[in-house]
């Protein structure tokens, strides 16, 4: 019987990997699959460990490997079927039937992880709806491409998307796609800063979910509201938000939006300085969103926020412990954007502690927008932080340096936003 | 996961005598504690039940529990890795009772690697359960000792702390090697303490008023080890926003310690040991020769002999480096020293947290004691700051200790009457401790438990692990 090869590192099995699209999945498999060497725990780079350090035992990629092959050949069949579907449903003269299947293409495709060919499927699935007489396949597929685009950074086409969803919802008296539309409206609003006009869609939503029963979109709005709050700082108004939120969803037993709810109660409360209640209400998030089917992006955020309390109180031992476990979620669960944050809090850790070996987390932060997480926003989010890292650690030149490079970033998106930030900051660096 | 159902008598407490333990079961459907609900009288605890998960976390976060019990599910370690967690962030770190279907060797490696001494097997039996509740209640008077004074032979962050021959044998080479300017090869487990001998080897030799500049081989990615190195130059690659000085130019009048040599790559190598032959370097995209005006210091945690073996390091490389050679004990080897180490430990965390606590229980000092240490002193540190962090009165107590090492509890010898365990109890708990701090290697084991593998291995089927 032939022994078992050595692990190899993940850095040494990546390079041996052309950057294929097709080869994706086996890219993801090697972060997931690995595990630190036994010895790192206590070593003196184990602080710095990052993924790319890890190590991967060939014999389980080589078992592993297989059933990812499998996985994607399962993928690509059923989307193939969705296909077929389609196009019989069409030549039936069942038009909606065809966009339904190629919407469903493109949410499988979403859940996959591959956006960009989520959004050829919905947009095709869009052209079909637009010839039809029914507007409630159109309004669904505008619904999906809003929320996509809003996914992946592209606020100014989300708002446009949502708009027309709304403008056909509200001609069709679609209610459900009215109140989706105003939530994906106010999630633009919000994200691009603009609370005034957040405050007015989910307002809208809210008069529309609580006219027609909606309980759970009632919740979410509550929530949504919020979370607005929040980010303007009305800490009293949002813990009320919360509260009717938990009252509408709780009976539901809507285990992912509780969770949700309780992540901002939690940051809520940390705004208040109400340190025990925070970590409570995370606690129970966890336990939420662990309650029925694990979710695994939600616990990587939950967990990433609880590591930032206990950073922000200067508890650096739970905050580096609580931010290893969303970053083991995000590698087990191919979560590499919150893998990224994950990586960006430990940098801001070892940056706080005047530790310059930190700069490791940056590097693997933006080797991983560049590999495999593919965001410009968040690789441009990387570069800022790095630069906040080599300013802490009296290194202006490459503050600098990174700053720029992160305004460059954002301002070929358009996020007007953080270039203001980003443009004070190299003032302050500068000065 | 466990799947918990609905129950009329949720969180009503079971009556029982007072100063009992107090114990949070969490329910599942399907009844995995049906059975403990029957037993809530004989079992002398003041039960309370969550009917669900997120009712579970409500109830702990209120604290003033001594006890959890859940039953694991589908995935018993992943859950059993949550709720590890989860009641460890629980005010006043109950106990946790975890319970499993059949539970594998693989749980039982995780239960002790996680510090769950109390891992069951469903059905549960009373039996199993009234004997870990009395673990739970087996709260003993700890005594304080004094925590010896080390302030004298102690100083800064770095300092050499121990009295072990050891540890004296460590000193005097130092003391040997640090005035002259010779390239030191420092070796030891992980945690042992390179870098502080390497920094006190700087500060007693005739660089030391130059900088000590430490890089981390085995931390920084490949692709970017040389230019750290090195420097590099605007540039010379993608990501080189900025020109950039290498360590072994910021190091120029002082030390530089390259700490885990042994990972770096053989062409990196190649280049270390031209630097150290030629006394110059070139930047990474750069054209001008730096002269290397540096003292070498290097170490590792790895046989360097068998990386040469192996072709994984430079022959010529390590005699380069290993001009003088410090081995580094592990701490296991270096008796009394835990004491004194605890002691600098204790005093250096209490400082910084503003805290006074200058004595140790003589159950915390057992437990310590009895705790593997495969990090070394590092682990040793690390455990401190947590008791010195956690702890409420002058004295660190068994319970300011971390689970890993309080899971030793049982292997202990216990001064009081109830909970006491059997020999073969003792016996294979220890081994199954053994072996999660092995990674389930059973010839790794073996070695440290001075035995056969083949006579582990007969114990590990006798004890069912």
């Amino acid at each position: 019987m032939k022994s078992p090869l050595p692990p190899v590192r993940v850095e040494q099995a990546l390079r041996l990997l052309p950057e294929l699209e097709v080869l994706l999945p086996l890219r993801s498999l090697i972060l997931a699959a690995s595990r630190p060497e036994e010895q790192a725990q206590w070593a003196s780079h184990g602080p710095y460990l990052t993924v790319g350090k890890r190590s991967v035992e060939p014999a389980e990629l080589h078992q592993r490997a297989a059933l990812v092959a499998e996985q994607v050949k399962e993928h690509v069949a059923a989307l193939f079927a969705s296909y077929v579907d389609a196009l019989e449903s069409q030549q039936r003269g069942e038009a909606g039937a065809a966009v339904d299947a190629l919407r469903q293409a493109g949410a499988r495709e979403e859940r996959a992880g591959r956006l960009a060919q989520a959004r050829a499927w919905f947009e095709t699935a869009l052209a079909l709806a637009e010839g039809l007489q029914d507007r409630r396949p159109e309004i669904e597929a505008l619904l999906a491409l809003g929320e996509l685009e809003e996914s992946l950074g592209g606020h100014a086409e989300a708002a446009r998307r949502h708009q027309r969803a709304l403008a056909l919802a509200e001609a069709e008296f679609h209610q459900a796609g009215a109140i989706a539309a105003c939530l994906g409206l106010g999630d633009v609003a919000l994200a691009t800063g603009q609370w005034t006009g957040a405050r007015a869609w989910f307002a809208r939503g809210m008069r529309l979910a609580e006219a027609g029963g909606d309980l759970s979109a009632t919740g979410q709005l509550h929530h949504r509201l919020a979370a607005l709050a929040r980010r303007t700082g009305d800490l009293a108004p949002a813990g009320e938000h919360l509260r009717r939120a938990r009252e509408c969803l709780e009976p539901l037993g809507e285990a992912r939006a509780m969770a949700g709810v309780l992540n901002t109660q939690g940051q809520v409360d940390a705004g208040m300085g109400r340190e025990a209640a925070a970590v409570a209400a995370y606690r129970e998030a966890l336990a939420w969103a662990r309650r029925d089917e694990r979710d695994a992006g939600l616990e990587a955020v939950i967990r990433l926020n609880l590591a930032e309390l206990h950073f922000g109180a200067g508890r650096l031992l739970e905050a580096e412990e609580e931010a290893r476990r969303a970053e083991q979620v995000a590698i087990a669960h191919g979560l590499n954007r919150r893998l990224v944050q994950s990586y960006l809090l430990m940098g801001r850790m070892r940056g706080r502690q005047h530790d310059e070996t930190g700069f490791v987390f940056f590097e693997q932060a933006i080797q991983l927008c560049q590999t495999l997480e593919r965001s410009p926003a968040l690789e441009a989010q990387v570069y800022q932080e790095y630069g906040l890292f080599s300013t802490a650690l009296g290194s202006r030149d490459e503050a600098r340096a990174y700053l720029e490079r992160a305004r460059e970033i954002f301002e070929s998106l358009g996020e007007t936003f953080e270039v203001a930030k980003v443009r004070e900051e190299l003032q302050q660096v500068s000065a | 996961m466990t799947r918990p159902a609905s129950d009329p008598s949720a969180g009503g407490p079971a009556a029982a005598a007072p100063g009992a333990p107090r114990v949070l079961a969490v329910t599942a459907e399907g009844g995995a504690l049906h059975n403990v609900r029957q037993w809530t009288a004989e079992l002398a605890a003041r039960i309370e039940w969550a009917p669900d998960l997120p009712q579970a976390a409500r109830q702990l976060s209120k604290g003033g529990w001594d006890a959890v019990v859940v039953a694991l599910g589908d995935r018993p370690e992943e859950d059993l890795t949550w709720w590890v967690d989860a009641v460890r962030a629980a005010p006043g770190t109950p106990r946790l009772i975890a319970l499993a279907d059949r539970p594998s060797m693989g749980l039982a490696i995780r239960a002790e690697q996680l510090g769950v001494p109390d891992l069951l097997s469903l059905p549960v039996r009373r039996d199993d359960l009234a004997q870990a509740f009395k673990r739970v209640r087996a709260v003993e008077v700890e005594a304080p000792l004094p925590l010896p004074d080390v302030g004298a032979e102690a100083a800064g962050q770095y300092a050499l702390v121990g009295r072990s021959p050891e540890m004296l044998e460590v000193y005097k080479l130092i003391a040997r090697v640090a005035p002259s300017t010779a390239t030191v090869l420092i070796q030891g487990e992980s945690g042992t303490g390179k870098e502080v001998v390497a920094r006190a080897i700087h500060e007693q030799g005739p660089k030391a008023s130059g900088p000590f500049v430490a890089v981390n081989c085995a931390a920084i990615p490949e692709n970017l080890l040389e230019s750290e190195l090195f420097g590099h130059e605007k540039g010379a690659f993608t990501g080189a926003v900025t020109r950039k000085p290498g360590r072994f130019e910021l190091a120029r009048g002082g030390t530089l310690f390259l700490d885990e040599i042994a990972d770096m790559s053989l062409a990196l190598q190649a280049k270390i040991l031209r630097a150290v032959q030629e006394r110059e370097i070139e930047r990474v995209g750069g054209t001008e020769t730096l002269p290397v005006e540096v003292r070498l210091i290097a170490a590792t945690n790895r046989d360097l002999k068998e990386a040469i073996a192996q072709s994984r390091f430079r022959e010529d490389l390590y005699y380069r480096l290993a001009v003088v050679t410090i081995r580094l004990p592990r701490l296991a080897d270096r008796g009394d020293d835990l004491l004194l180490l605890t002691a600098f430990f204790a005093r250096q965390f209490a400082e910084r947290y503003g805290k006074e606590i200058p004595r140790i229980s003589d159950r915390a000092l057992e437990l310590l004691r009895a705790h593997p240490w495969v990090g070394n002193v590092r682990e040793l540190r690390n455990v401190i700051e947590r008791a010195v962090i956690v702890a409420s009165e002058s004295t660190i107590l068994a319970e300011h200790l971390p689970d890993e090492v309080r899971a030793g509890e049982t292997a202990v010898p216990e001064t009081g009457a109830r909970g006491l365990l059997t020999l073969a109890e003792v016996e294979a708990r220890h081994i199954a401790r053994v072996l999660a701090h092995t990674n389930g290697q059973i010839g790794a084991a073996a070695e440290v438990l001075g035995i056969h593998r083949n006579t582990l291995t007969r114990k590990m089927k006798e004890y069912g692990l």
